[in-house]
């Protein structure tokens, strides 16, 4: 039987998900303005890309702190829809989510129980390597990756955009946190019925540690989705162009030099795609906030 | 049975079918495989391959000519290098201190909200981290000009000069900061949510009853119970920060005289140039530097232990 | 308990990375290209009717949408060439694409300043060009000449001229069409601010990248470039003493504006009336047509003042070519392609005259192909927003003045860390022009040329 009375300095049992009754006191006026100001602070610069995109787009060159609701139009949004392949931006951005997603979500989980529970000779030096990957910038790899691709015959294809540093190795380094949490003796007893050792995984780790691996899939969905170096790099066609790349294909009439003509424009038509691209992503989240949370307290690092 | 009998039979290793044993054994190899494979393929075999480059001087076209050393000792010998390092040296600076008490006021004040609020905070910090990067520079740019910007004039409503957030080399450091102070706290901050959610309520009140402030709560409880999220989360930061190159490359473009080139945006001036043996050697520098600074985070948090 | 990584898992990290890279550097890794080093010349079709399928790469915007236009034209002369038109982010995409050399376009939309750089990618264009060399702007040849061939097809010619605020100007008793130097200039600037004591009359920009390219239009018109034909650095010479010394004054008697092309502080200070003289290339009077509502019709271009009396009195700055990489499948079909949009009056007619995408016309360049931009044959309208002058005219008569001598060297953008950031420092009051030029050569030779 483990021990119902959580200790501060002992790793809480994974399935303690359920919110404790505790009194709130309340906060202070103090604390509200600051927590307020922090949120205006956050929103602000985003609500004025949002409010901007509909505005006249040389107005949004000229006056960019002027909003004249009746010069508001859907130009933008629509000029957007027309010249911006942010059709396949979704496309392909969904598809690397589903994809590489899938795969981090099924193998890192899978390593990290190996070093969880398991004790196998080149453990840490296995282990060191996913440090390793932790550690490595993108962009010191790039053009070596590139060639790589290039040799098989991956360039601008779906698996250049996925293989690569598909099994996140803060996915496995957390994982291995939650899984060590799960009590030994489930998995002994799992043994003792004869169930493989995949089974174990199958039938006894996935279970209990779901609200982690839900939170895991809000953070690789994110982490995937704000992918930029690596895209940018490999995907040289619209046809595999991801989200992140569409609109920094855009922005490159802008950033750096305004050489060119239409530049307003072009402007108007970023901040039109930027807010189309905020919306899957801020709705996920807003749904999923509770899983998220319950994740990460499933496993959390302790203190 | 009890629990350490229980555990006495699954340890006897003459007890247990071979078969069993074998599956046992081998698992683990099999479970981290689809990694290691990954791992070699795309992150060992670049960089044996970025070693070897380095020590040529290729172009992107024809042969590569081997040179030795030289791209080597151009780098350690060249002042923008330094500088690159440097730059990175002094955004952490910037960034991380910061971020680490912003982010554990923050978590602690949302910990004590009532419940309807916090879900709507929630959200609003993650989204400056979920818009794209490009229009974010757009923002900043805008946000920040000299004289038309909008945190100029609210400089100006309370009578403090103009800045030049982005045009001069000593304010062009901490406005890239801010971007990424802006775009990431909001995700440290629900890190720290969920160490603190851990953390036993009965502690608290123990405290309270003994009259103990709420700061001085935070100092003694909150602050040492948290102390591996928070390592936790500076070794994270720390990794991005000298990582860091998609900011500069949308916002500054390394400059204004080159004050933004950190680490990982001097290294692509290499690439773009075409310059690419010493941008090779480039990479294996920094490679060696972010690991070097990682295990000394590592070494730090276990020494603390 | 093992939570992050034991001494013994470094060691045998390290000992493991140390043994497999000793491996793998004897082994051969990704093949990293062979010793082709002949420059290939591009050959035009001989079949009367050309048969196959290109892809062309286009900046994403308006340009892309007028040559996109062109493209039907283009098919009721060759209506078996199938065009593949798209939009890329060329600055991004092209190194990586010719280094993998996997589905490489056959015809680029390229900056000049960049063209060199690639020379070893693509098609030399000697032969193909070589009926209408004499027939095109020097500037451009020599834009994209290396060792002695060329590799862009040459797209628009930016003539540099100066905008003046003509109303403003008058009202303050100045007439700028008396202008004919830098000196008168900075005469007209001083006469200005005294008549009106906030302003700083004269534009200094403040990217270092278009300031840099602002210092080229200026040495252009002396007949003169940071990089001369054999690669050598011309920084260290009386004409770029003379250009360092003008930007100087302007900055030091408070004569100038200091901002980024077009951000909201330049535009404020061109709509009140402080900054009055815009030396810049002729695609500035894209800002007086859409940026500038309330002095709309107020601005008027002018050639730019002469470095010395009588001189040349127009550079070139900026401008764009097309270029055919090697590894593109049908390049010779893409020629034909961008032998009609530049050398074919239904081409070059479609892209510079009145058009769905600019009602008037494009007017912000003007054709490299000087048939094309012939004075009295206007292919854009008179320009609204500059008082309904006849802006075709005065670019073109200032593009024709533009001298060749003024190659590009290779490493003209990396150039920008030093010799565009040394001149911003200059700019701020920092260093002098002599200090510019020693600081800025220094840093080019030994971090650009001496590693080519």
């Amino acid at each position: 039987m483990t021990d119902t009375l959580v200790r501060p300095a002992t790793a809480a049992s994974a399935s303690a998900a359920e919110p404790r009754p505790r009194r709130k006191p309340s906060l202070r006026l103090g604390s509200h303005v600051f927590l307020l100001l922090l949120l205006l602070a956050f929103l602000a610069p985003v609500a004025w890309a949002i409010l901007s995109s509909f505005k006249q787009p040389n107005d949004i060159i000229r006056d960019p702190l002027g909003f004249d609701v009746s010069t508001f139009t859907l130009q933008n949004f629509l000029t957007m829809f027309q010249d911006v392949p942010i059709g396949n931006g979704f496309l392909n951005t969904g598809i690397v989510l589903v994809l590489k997603g899938g795969i981090t979500l099924f193998f890192a989980p899978l390593a990290a129980f190996a070093f969880a529970k398991y004790e196998f000779l080149g453990k840490n030096l296995i282990f060191g390597a996913v440090l390793i990957t932790l550690m490595l910038p993108t962009v010191v790899l790039i053009i070596p990756l590139l060639l790589e691709m290039k040799a098989l015959g991956w360039v601008n294809t779906y698996q250049a955009l996925i293989l690569p540093g598909a099994i996140d190795a803060f996915a496995i380094f957390w994982m291995r946190q939650v899984i060590s949490a799960v009590p030994d003796e489930l998995l002994d007893a799992a043994r003792v019925d004869g169930a493989s050792e995949f089974g174990i995984y199958w039938r006894v780790i996935l279970p209990v540690i779901r609200p982690g691996l839900a939170g895991l899939a809000v953070l690789t969905i994110m982490n995937i989705y704000n992918d930029f170096v690596w895209p940018v790099v490999i995907a040289s066609s619209d046809r595999m162009s991801t989200l992140q790349v569409v609109l920094s294909t855009l922005a490159q009439n802008i950033t750096g030099n305004r050489i060119g003509a239409d530049y307003a424009t072009v402007t108007g038509e970023l901040l039109a795609a930027s807010s189309v691209a905020l919306i899957p992503l801020l709705v996920l989240f807003i749904v999923l906030q509770r899983h998220f949370i319950n994740g990460i307290l499933a496993g959390s690092v302790k203190g | 049975m009890t629990t350490s009998a229980l555990r006495s039979a699954a340890s006897q290793h003459v007890r247990r079918p071979s078969a069993a044993r074998l599956r046992r054994r081998s698992a683990p190899y099999l479970f981290v495989l689809p990694f290691v494979a990954i791992f070699l393929a795309f992150s060992v075999y670049p960089l044996v391959f970025t070693a070897r480059l380095s020590f040529t001087n290729w172009h992107g076209s024809g042969a590569a000519e081997w040179v030795g050393w030289d791209n080597y000792a151009y780098l350690l010998a060249n002042e923008a290098f330094w500088g690159s390092l440097g730059n990175s040296a002094i955004l952490w600076l910037l960034i991380v201190p910061v971020q680490v008490v912003l982010s554990v006021l923050v978590a602690v004040l949302l910990n004590s909200a009532k419940l309807r609020l916090r879900g709507l905070y929630r959200v609003a910090f993650i989204v400056p981290f979920v818009t794209p990067l490009v229009a974010v520079a757009q923002i900043w740019v805008v946000l920040f000009d000299q004289q038309y910007g909008a945190i100029n004039a609210i400089l100006g409503i309370v009578g403090l000069p103009d800045i030049g957030w982005l045009t001069t080399s000593t304010w062009s450091k901490p406005t890239l900061a801010l971007l990424f102070l802006w775009k990431t706290t909001g995700f440290i901050v629900i890190i720290l949510l969920s160490g603190l959610q851990s953390i036993d309520q009965s502690m608290y009140e123990a405290a309270e009853l003994d009259g103990a402030s709420k700061l001085r709560q935070l100092w003694s409880i909150t602050v040492p119970l948290l102390r591996r999220t928070i390592m936790f989360a500076v070794v994270l930061q720390t990794l991005a920060v000298f990582q860091m190159f998609a900011e500069p490359f949308v916002v500054t473009q390394g400059g204004p005289y080159n004050s933004t080139t950190t680490a990982g945006y001097y290294l692509y001036n290499h690439i773009t140039r075409g310059d690419l043996g010493t941008g090779a050697a480039n990479s294996f520098l920094l490679v060696i530097l972010v690991m070097a600074l990682s295990l000394s985070f590592v070494r730090l948090l276990r020494a603390k232990d | 308990m093992n939570r992050i990584m034991s001494r013994r898992g470094v060691r045998l990290t390290a000992a493991g990375a140390v043994a497999v890279s000793a491996l793998a550097l004897a082994a051969c890794g990704p093949d990293i290209g062979t010793g082709e080093t002949t420059s290939d010349r591009l050959q035009a079709p001989t079949a009367a009717q050309p048969e196959g399928e290109i892809t062309i790469w286009d900046r994403s915007g308006d340009l892309y949408e007028v040559f996109d236009a062109v493209i039907d034209d283009f098919n009721e002369k060759y209506p078996k060439i199938t065009v593949h038109h798209e939009a890329v982010d060329i600055n991004s995409k092209l190194q990586n694409t010719l280094i993998t050399g996997t589905d490489v376009p056959d015809g680029v939309f390229l900056d000049d300043a960049l063209v060199s750089g690639y020379a070893d990618h693509l098609w030399d264009l000697s032969d193909v060009l070589s009926p209408y060399i004499d027939d095109i702007a020097p500037q451009k040849i020599d834009a994209t000449t290396v060792d002695g061939g060329i590799y862009g097809v040459p797209y628009d010619l930016n003539p540099g001229l100066l905008f003046y605020n003509a109303t403003v100007l008058e009202a303050a008793g100045i007439d700028a069409t008396t202008v004919e130097t830098y000196d008168d200039l900075l005469a007209a600037a001083r006469a200005y601010q005294v008549a009106v004591p906030s302003a700083k009359p004269i534009h200094l920009e403040q990217s270092a990248f278009l300031g840099q390219l602002q210092l080229e239009m200026y040495a252009s018109q002396l007949g003169t470039s940071i990089g001369g034909a054999d690669g050598e650095l011309r920084l260290d010479s009386p004409e770029y003493e003379q250009i360092l010394t003008f930007l100087d004054t302007v900055q030091s008697e408070g004569l100038g504006t200091r901002a980024e092309y077009l951000s909201p502080t330049d535009i404020a200070e061109l709509e009140n009336g402080n900054q009055v003289f815009y030396p810049w290339a002729i695609w500035f009077d894209f800002a007086p047509q859409q940026l500038l509502p309330d002095t709309s019709g107020d601005w008027r271009a002018m050639e730019l003042p002469a470095w010395t009396d009588g001189g040349v009195r127009s550079g070139a700055m900026g401008g764009s070519s097309f270029v055919l990489p090697k590894d593109g499948e049908n390049s010779e079909l893409a020629w034909l392609f961008y032998e009609f949009l530049m050398y074919d009056d239904s081409g070059y007619s479609a892209v510079w005259g009145t058009n769905d995408v600019y009602p008037t016309g494009l007017n912000t360049s003007i054709p490299a192909y000087l048939p094309a931009a012939d004075p009295a044959k206007a292919l854009f309208q008179p320009v609204d927003a500059l008082g309904g002058q006849d802006l075709w005219k005065v670019a073109t008569d200032a593009g024709s003045q533009i001298p060749g001598g003024t190659p590009i060297p290779s490493w003209w953008t990396g150039a920008v860390d030093y010799l565009g950031s040394d001149l911003q420092r200059m700019l701020d009051g920092e260093l002098s022009p002599d200090e510019v030029i020693s600081s800025a050569s220094d840093g080019i030779q030994t971090n650009l040329i001496d590693r080519q």
